[in-house]
């Protein structure tokens, strides 16, 4: 048996040996299918444990803000605020489109009635010093002067009516001016309603954002938690892994050993 | 018993002229009953006014139809220029006539435009800066100067202005201007003033105008005259009067004073003195003061002494105006003749004038006045040389001689009805005894009636006839040298001492004397009446 045992032991080794490669070879390619397949159920299972969680933050006057997925996976928002700051912002939207429609108006429509107002406003004090000079011309005899230097007129009905045109000259241009700074002053005002009338929505968001920051925060959290799972998971299938690599190299090693011995003995 | 021959010695009679408004009994003796044709001379006599001589050699051009029934000047006016041209223009006959004595043109020369018909005589005629303007109510100016050498509308002038509003009736040359009213549309109470310097626009530069109408001081009234004194502008109405200073400058002259209740008769009768200004008003002639200035109007009745008298011829003369009575052409006409010291108020349709002694008022305040009855003057001027030239009928004439056109007229003076000092008692004339200066030949009719009785006796007396000025050498020696530097030469006037008898008695004597003047001075001295009182009337 020694003899046989010399003569075909060396090759029932050798079998053997290759025999034991081969199985840790399989063993080895098990194992990477084996972890790769682990991997995969960890990334199903972190999706899970990632996804957005729809939210609603409601502030302290009553409006409200949703974050949710759509049925096409789209992220969706919505956004209201209370029926008083509707009726509020309504309110103030109205009034920005009458400010604007004044600041649109012609402003020469609206220097004609500043104008006409300032005219009624002087017309008193025009005619008193129209009377005050008529009486005084009555009193020096001068009623019926009338000079071609001075357009058919008495000097002192010249310079009157000279210094009253002026003055409605004057008023007519103040008119201008002030139809302009209303008109100034409507775009200001329609924009200071206007942006009023946002002011809801703002305070609204603004109220969302220790809201926005727990759900970042709860989100964060799940996502680091997610992440420990993944590692833990991870470490457990890194473990098993290095077992099983392990033990395909004791197997290896071991088939190795056997050829070694079986073809470095010189016989 | 025989009474005294009383004697009233009547020095210079008629030294106050006439007085028909105080009672004759009571008057004073210096005031004349009837002063007719007569002025005070310049030694305070009555004395005969002077006559003319007529300056233009054919009146034919103011025969209107050939008949030789011919008008009478009524406008003379001399214009000289700043050239030295000198032009006498005058109106009648619905004419306008130039004469030009420098060049000996003696002639009344038609310088009526061609076309421009006329009709009425009333012209006003104006000198203004080189140029002379003639104004009539409803005509269209006229204007004259000698670039043009023609009489022509002043539209025709380049310079002038519309001149539609400005066909007025009434015009003067004040504060380098001239000024218009009186309109015959209803602009009554307008005045127009021209531009500065251009007499002929009133439509640009600084013409303009006044409507007084809110202020006359009565409510209402139309202007009838202008005048302008002392920076002031004088508007007279026929019943107010309203006056402006600073009307140099016009368009801001302003009302001074308004006087309500008189007026003035007609846009001719005002004359200035220099110092004062005469109209003739429905209540006699008037002045204003001298103290016009101070911004009160002191108006003196100059007429005073022949009120009624002058408010009769007055209202007789606008009637005759009213009436467009002409040959002569109706209306009043005045001239103030510093040389003669007199201002003549003629009422051309009555052929009636009254001449106003302007030297001094009396203490009525009113002037020494003598009337001229049938003068022939219609229209006066006084000339730059001091001469007082005469419209009438047989055309431009010079006052100065005594014989009007070489025709005699008569001087006539009675006295106020005399009491000789007792109004008790009967008085037997016996004498008149009158001191006549001058009368070269003349007749002097002496006259006397009793108390008021206007039959008059009368007594002729002839003058003597005046020796000719004669020289006197006897100062001169024989080589004719003067030895004193003295020449003598007689006065040649004649002083005549006349003695009338008077017949007849009564209480009030009214005596007088008329004489014919015939190219001599004649003025009265005095008369002393020589009376005898009888009983107790």
């Amino acid at each position: 048996m020694g003899e046989w045992w010399n003569k075909y032991g060396d090759l029932i080794g050798g079998a053997a040996a290759l025999g034991l490669l081969g199985g840790a070879y399989q063993d080895l390619g098990d194992l990477g299918e084996e972890a790769r397949g682990y991997a995969d159920t960890l990334a199903d299972l972190q999706m899970q444990q990632t996804a957005f969680t729809p939210y609603t933050l409601t502030s302290a006057t009553g409006g409200q803000f949703g974050a949710s997925m759509g049925p096409d996976g789209t992220f969706q928002t919505t956004m209201s605020i209370s029926p008083e700051e509707q009726a509020m912002q309504q309110q103030l939207f109205g009034g920005a489109t009458g400010f604007f429609d004044q600041a649109m108006l012609d402003p020469a429509q609206r220097t004609q009635e500043i104008f006409g107002e300032m005219e009624s406003a002087m017309q008193d004090p025009m005619q008193r010093q129209r009377l005050a000079n008529e009486e005084r011309m009555a009193a020096q005899g001068r009623l019926g002067v009338s000079s071609n230097m001075f357009g058919g007129m008495a000097p002192e009905d010249f310079q009157m009516n000279k210094a009253q045109q002026e003055a409605m000259n004057q008023a007519y241009f103040t008119a201008t001016q002030q139809a302009q700074r209303e008109q100034a002053q409507q775009a200001q005002l329609g924009q200071q309603y206007m942006g009023l009338g946002y002011m809801p929505q703002q305070q609204l968001l603004q109220a969302l954002q220790p809201g926005l920051t727990s759900a970042a925060q709860q989100q964060q959290a799940q996502l680091y938690g997610a992440g420990l799972f993944g590692e833990s998971t991870m470490s457990g299938i890194d473990a098993d892994l290095a077992a099983n690599l392990g033990r395909s190299n004791l197997l290896g090693e071991a088939a190795a050993g056997m050829l070694a011995g079986i073809f470095g003995g010189g016989n | 018993m025989a009474q005294e021959i009383r004697t009233i010695n009547l020095n210079a009679p008629a030294f106050k002229g006439i007085n028909s408004e105080d009672s004759p009994v009571t008057q004073d003796t210096a005031f004349a009953e009837v002063a007719d044709n007569a002025v005070i001379d310049k030694r305070g006599r009555i004395a005969a006014r002077k006559g003319y001589s007529v300056y233009t050699t054919d009146a034919t051009v103011l025969d209107p139809g050939g008949s030789g029934d011919r008008d009478s000047l009524s406008m003379i006016k001399e214009f000289k220029d700043d050239q030295g041209n000198k032009k006498i223009f005058s109106s009648g006959n619905d004419k306008i006539f130039i004469s030009d004595p420098l060049t000996g043109l003696t002639t009344l020369t038609d310088e009526t435009p061609a076309g421009y018909t006329i009709t009425d005589n009333d012209w006003k005629a104006v000198s203004f800066n080189n140029k002379i303007y003639f104004f009539q109510r409803g005509y269209e100016p006229l204007v004259y100067d000698n670039a043009t050498n023609d009489v022509q509308v002043i539209s025709a002038l380049a310079t002038a202005g519309g001149t539609a509003n400005v066909h007025g009736n009434e015009a003067v040359a004040a504060y380098g201007r001239l000024w218009v009213a009186d309109f015959e549309n209803l602009e009554k109470s307008r005045v127009y003033w021209s531009d500065l310097l251009i007499g002929e626009n009133f439509t640009s530069g600084s013409s303009g105008f006044i409507d007084i109408s809110k202020v006359w001081p009565d409510g209402r009234d139309e202007i009838v005259a202008l005048a302008a004194h002392n920076g002031l502008l004088i508007i007279f109405g026929k019943h107010s009067i309203v006056v402006y200073k600073g009307a140099e400058s016009p368009t801001s002259m302003v009302l001074a004073d308004t006087i309500s209740g008189v007026g003035c008769v007609d846009r001719n009768t005002v004359q200035n003195t220099g110092t004062d200004i005469l109209f003739l008003s429905d209540s006699g002639l008037r002045s204003f003061g001298r103290t016009i200035q101070s911004g009160s109007m002191p108006l003196q009745i100059l007429s005073g002494n022949i009120t009624k008298d002058i408010i009769e011829a007055t209202e007789q003369e606008k009637t005759l105006v009213a009436a467009g009575t002409t040959i002569p052409s109706a209306g009043f006409r005045t001239v103030y003749s510093p040389e003669n010291n007199f201002y003549l108020l003629t009422f051309a349709g009555q052929r009636l004038t009254y001449c106003f002694d302007v030297r001094g008022t009396l203490e009525n305040g009113a002037y020494r006045v003598t009337r001229w009855p049938s003068y022939q003057g219609t229209a006066y001027t006084e000339t730059e040389d001091g001469d007082l030239l005469v419209g009438t009928i047989e055309g431009l004439c010079k006052y100065g001689t005594y014989l009007d056109d070489n025709a005699t007229y008569t001087f006539k003076y009675l006295s106020p009805r005399l009491s000789f000092g007792d109004t008790s008692r009967t008085k037997l004339l016996k004498k008149i005894k009158p001191t006549i200066i001058g009368a070269n030949n003349a007749i002097v009719a002496l006259k006397w009636a009793y108390d008021f009785s206007d039959v008059f006796n009368s007594t002729s007396l002839t003058i003597g006839t005046s020796q000719e000025p004669a020289y006197f050498a006897s100062d001169i020696d024989a080589e004719g040298a003067s030895q004193f530097n003295v020449n003598k030469f007689s006065t040649g006037v004649n002083i005549s001492r006349l003695n009338g008898n008077t017949t007849g008695y009564g209480n009030l004597v009214s005596i007088g004397l008329e004489a014919t003047i015939n190219g001599s001075e004649f003025s009265v001295q005095e008369l002393n009446v020589l009376a005898l009182m009888g009983k107790i009337f």
